[in-house]
């Protein structure tokens, strides 16, 4: 582990770069890095391929117009903006949608093994809100196949930089032949690049240090400088010292009941980030899945309903003609949702509970070939074949529109701090993501995220290397960091009585899935802040019984908890001030888009004690904030383009 | 009904120590559905939360919840309880490490959960899978392509990806090194060459089906340089067909086909090691 020293009895690691999170964001971020000869160091609480990223089933967007001649890129952006009821800020989607083409080939150069075409060129199926088919695809297991591309990519990289002292030793005709052959094509990587990976190391926080390298007045230069993580294997406390930190930390899926989300998908970044000071975008925007499995909540890709699956109700009707009679289940995910949710509300689903997805008529042949995955997990986790019986399904939570406030070049407001994937919110998705936009959205701007931090770093960038005083204060903000968490574990673990933190969890997953799911209502709404804030009140109580220094995973559930209750508190006032029906958020009391009041993104901030917090508000950059700092909600205006706002009618 | 769980202390195993272990019953409501994965949570939430066990997607593609349940290496989040009570689906293993009785155990009443074995032992189910990922790195698994690269995709047909599909299903969460035979044993060069960085212990199904991914991709050059990165007795040459790697494996991988298959070319070309 490079850059390592030991203070005050805690290891010290300094990298250039911290990434942290190593899914499909991370780790394409971090191929940037280290192209760009930085000295990149990933952590993660789980080994990289354990990421949610492997889950991922459906696809990735990109107008190659293999599928179907005629896809544009200008295309692709349109359903996007349409597909989030026009909250997307256009220029981001412009950004995504124009790279997306290259992004998926350059996966393809990376070696990642595409489901293909006949004449060979790679696949495309459509999904919901598409105007043409221009999901690419590897069978029903995208996630995987990419995930897997990317961290072995980085194994290169890492063979590279060890056998960096043999080098001399390997002929020179060797090394010639090897660079013609060129794995990045004609990219050009800087030498001196390094990767280092922290698995099972849980961050507890970030580290910020007031003093600047430039002509900034320290109080305007706080920059992010490092974080402090427990080393799951010995419970240790570890300090890192970077220059920038890239959090790429997934969604928050399991702030409710019902989800496809991991486990550990608990939206950690966003609570981290929130606790640094930086504010969070639009977090009432959560997508609930048309179709998971009913009892475990499993994803069942919209791939199955791109190949031609129906949804029946227990009429056997195919329900969606009532609702959308044109796109019929190709519709866009909240619609689709609220659909499903409506036939079991209204009694027409199966013991009140879920519909049935029909596969049948595809038949075998195409299961197999398409959708094996699918078939697999349908028989493992509910005993049904699909070839011979319908999937039960359910909606259930899937994804995060919202997340930690970023611009097109993923900087948040604090210099050195930056954000891309799920746990971020540039905006591309607005208030409903299309199904295939969020694999792309991973490797898109995981790239240029790395790019940002690189051209951060570079010598005339903002945060080229510090002196070595400032590089002295960077450590010593770490080590007093370090100090605090080692109290607030101590603590933690000390306590032997009080709240258990299993029913806590269970407590605030159920109350977020009924008082903030697919649909949402003001009542309701303000009764679930209550009673969220009361649970909440009850964390500082929580206890564990398990004192162990190996693999303490109580501990970590505990620490876990604190960021879900950081995020349920954005989630709900955000929800209760939006008095307006959007994408996903549909509310029962304004069941009407009002684009007078609310064209507008959410922005979430805990602001230092006195603040006062009313929508519209403008708030003064305000370094220090508190911890425990108090809820503030202002709006920012949505960055419209050559896409005028209209009715959302498929 | 019960799981009979293997607990294992890792805080006295440090440092080379071997650990004490033992097996903690703990009675459990199964219901439909109950995976061994979801009664493992139970335990935790409401039994014993020291319990440890890797986990993450808890839809069996994220390879991280690979252990030995009744004496079988399986995913805990894809084997239904219930399922094992009745006695179905079971798998046919030639010997293997594991498969040794270490404690008895009544299969119509209980399940028995441990770690897997031909991996050191962290804590509780909770194995070091840094030996795993050596031999993992050791295959060089980097897509090499045979060209420049193109502007756009190269194309493929749609044989090649079912057969690539095969081996890139792998999700690494090394069940079949836990069931072969072989792995975990000591290669015939010993510890001298293992001191000069060569690993001479057998490689394992899942390094090798990597390995093999990578030499029948058509998109890399058609030579044998893949082929001979594990022409020795730590690589192809290590296995004796004993076929419970593909038995085991939950996402259908076939990591000896591969292996056949890449020993019948290495011998085409006349370079089978003597």
């Amino acid at each position: 582990m490079g850059g390592e020293e030991t203070e005050s009895g805690y290891p010290i690691h300094t990298h250039d770069v911290i990434i942290i999170g190593a899914g499909l964001t991370g780790l394409r971020a971090a191929i940037e890095t280290v192209d760009a000869g930085l000295d990149t160091a990933v952590i993660s609480k789980v080994h990289p391929l354990r990421s949610h990223s492997v889950a991922a089933q459906g696809g990735m967007n990109a107008a190659l117009g293999n599928a179907q001649a005629g896809d544009s890129w200008e295309d692709h952006a349109f359903d996007t903006v349409k597909g989030s009821d026009y909250l997307a800020d256009q220029d981001a989607v412009e950004l995504m949608c124009k790279n997306a083409p290259g992004a998926v080939i350059e996966l393809e150069h990376f070696g990642t093994v595409f489901s293909r075409l006949e004449d060979g060129r790679i696949a495309q199926r459509p999904f919901g809100g598409g105007m043409f088919p221009r999901t690419c695809y590897a069978a029903d297991r995208t996630g995987h196949n990419i995930l897997h591309t990317l961290y072995e990519q980085l194994m290169g990289r890492e063979l590279e930089q060890s056998s960096g002292s043999k080098e001399s030793k390997e002929s020179k005709e060797n090394k010639e032949n090897k660079e013609n052959k060129g794995s990045r094509g004609n990219e050009e990587r800087k030498s001196g690049g390094r990767i280092t990976f922290y698995e099972e190391f849980f961050v507890t926080s970030l580290v910020k240090s007031g003093l600047s390298y430039g002509e900034k007045g320290p109080e305007q230069g706080e920059r992010c400088v490092g974080c402090t993580c427990i080393n799951l294997v010995d419970r240790t406390l570890h300090g890192f010292s970077c220059r920038a930190l890239l959090l790429a930390t997934g969604g928050f899926g399991r702030l409710f009941t019902r989800s496809t989300n991991a486990l550990i998908n608990t939206g950690d970044g966003a609570s981290l980030a929130l606790r640094a000071g930086v504010p969070l975008k639009d977090m009432e925007f959560v997508q609930f899945h048309p179709t998971t499995l009913y009892g475990t909540n499993i994803l069942i890709t919209e791939g199955a309903r791109g190949e031609g699956g129906y949804l029946l109700n227990k009429k056997n009707e195919r329900f969606m003609k009532d609702y959308v009679p044109k796109a019929m289940e190709l519709a866009p995910r909240d619609i689709v949702a609220r659909s499903i949710q409506q036939e079991i509300d209204e009694c027409r689903g199966f013991d009140d509970k879920y519909v049935l997805l029909d596969l049948r008529h595809l038949g075998k042949d195409k299961i197999l070939e398409r959708l094996p995955g699918i078939r697999l997990i349908s028989m493992d986790f509910a005993g049904v074949d699909p070839i011979e019986e319908p999937i039960p399904v359910q909606p259930g939570q899937h994804y995060s529109m919202g997340g930690i406030s970023v611009g097109n070049d993923l900087a948040t407001e604090v210099p050195g701090l930056y954000a891309a994937g799920e746990c971020s919110c540039v905006s591309v998705h607005g208030a409903n993501r299309l199904g295939g936009n969020s694999l792309l959205e991973t490797v898109v701007f995981g790239k240029l995220a790395g790019q940002g931090i690189g051209k951060f770093l570079s010598s005339s960038g903002s945060g080229a290397r510090p002196g070595e005083e400032d590089g002295k204060a960077d450590r010593k903000a770490v080590l007093e960091k370090l100090s605090k968490e080692a109290e607030r574990v101590k603590a933690l673990l000390a306590r032997d009585s009080g709240v258990k933190m299993a029913g806590l969890r269970d407590e605030l997953q159920k109350l977020m899935f009924e008082s903030f799911g697919v649909f949402r209502e003001g009542k309701k709404m303000e009764e679930g802040l209550e009673k969220l804030l009361k649970l909440k009140s009850r964390y500082p109580e929580v206890y564990i019984d398990n004192k162990s220094a190996v693999f303490n995973q109580a501990l970590i559930y505990a620490l876990e908890l604190r960021g879900l209750f950081d995020i349920a508190e954005a989630v709900s006032r955000g929800a209760i001030a939006r008095k307006e029906s959007r994408g996903s958020h549909a509310r029962t009391d304004y069941p009407d888009r009002d684009d007078e009041n609310f064209l507008a993104h959410t922005i979430y901030r805990l602001e230092g004690p006195g603040a006062e917090g009313k929508p519209g508000r403008k708030v003064e950059g305000k370094p220090g904030i508190r911890p425990e700092g108090k809820p503030v909600l202002e709006y920012l205006p949505v960055r419209l383009g050559k896409f005028p706002v209209k009715e959302r009618v498929y | 009904m019960k799981l009979k769980v293997f607990r294992y202390d890792g805080e006295s195993g440090k440092g080379g120590k071997s650990g004490k272990f033992h097996y903690d019953s703990f009675e459990i409501e199964s219901g439909p559905g109950m995976t061994v994965l979801s009664a493992l949570f139970k335990i935790q939430e409401e039994l014993d939360d020291s319990l440890a066990f890797r986990y993450s997607c808890r839809g069996a593609v994220c390879g991280s919840c690979g252990m030995l349940i009744n004496k079988v290496p399986r995913l805990a989040c894809r084997t239904q309880v219930e399922y094992l009570l009745k006695g179905e689906g079971q798998v046919k293993l030639r010997p293997f490490p594991g498969m040794e009785e270490t404690v008895s155990w009544d299969p119509e009443e209980e399940v028995l959960v441990e770690p897997l074995p031909n991996l050191a032992k962290i804590k509780d189910l909770i194995v070091d899978m840094d030996k795993f990922f050596k031999f993992y790195r050791a295959v060089e698994p980097t897509f090499k392509p045979a060209s420049k690269a193109p502007e756009k995709e190269r194309l493929m047909d749609h044989e090649a990806v079912s057969e690539l599909e095969k081996y890139t299903n792998c999700v690494l969460c090394a069940s079949c090194v836990g069931a072969c035979p072989i792995s975990g044993k000591k290669g015939d060069e010993g510890e001298g060459e293992e001191a000069k960085g060569e690993i001479k212990e057998f490689l394992g199904p899942a390094a090798l089906a990597k390995l093999y991914r990578f030499h029948i991709d058509p998109r890399e050059a058609d030579d044998d340089s893949r082929l001979l990165l594990a022409n020795d007795k730590s690589g192809w040459w290590g296995c004796e067909f004993n076929a419970n790697c593909k038995a085991v494996c939950p996402k259908g991988v076939p990591p000896i086909l591969g292996i056949g298959k890449a020993r019948r070319e290495v011998q085409k070309l006349g370079k089978e090691p003597k």
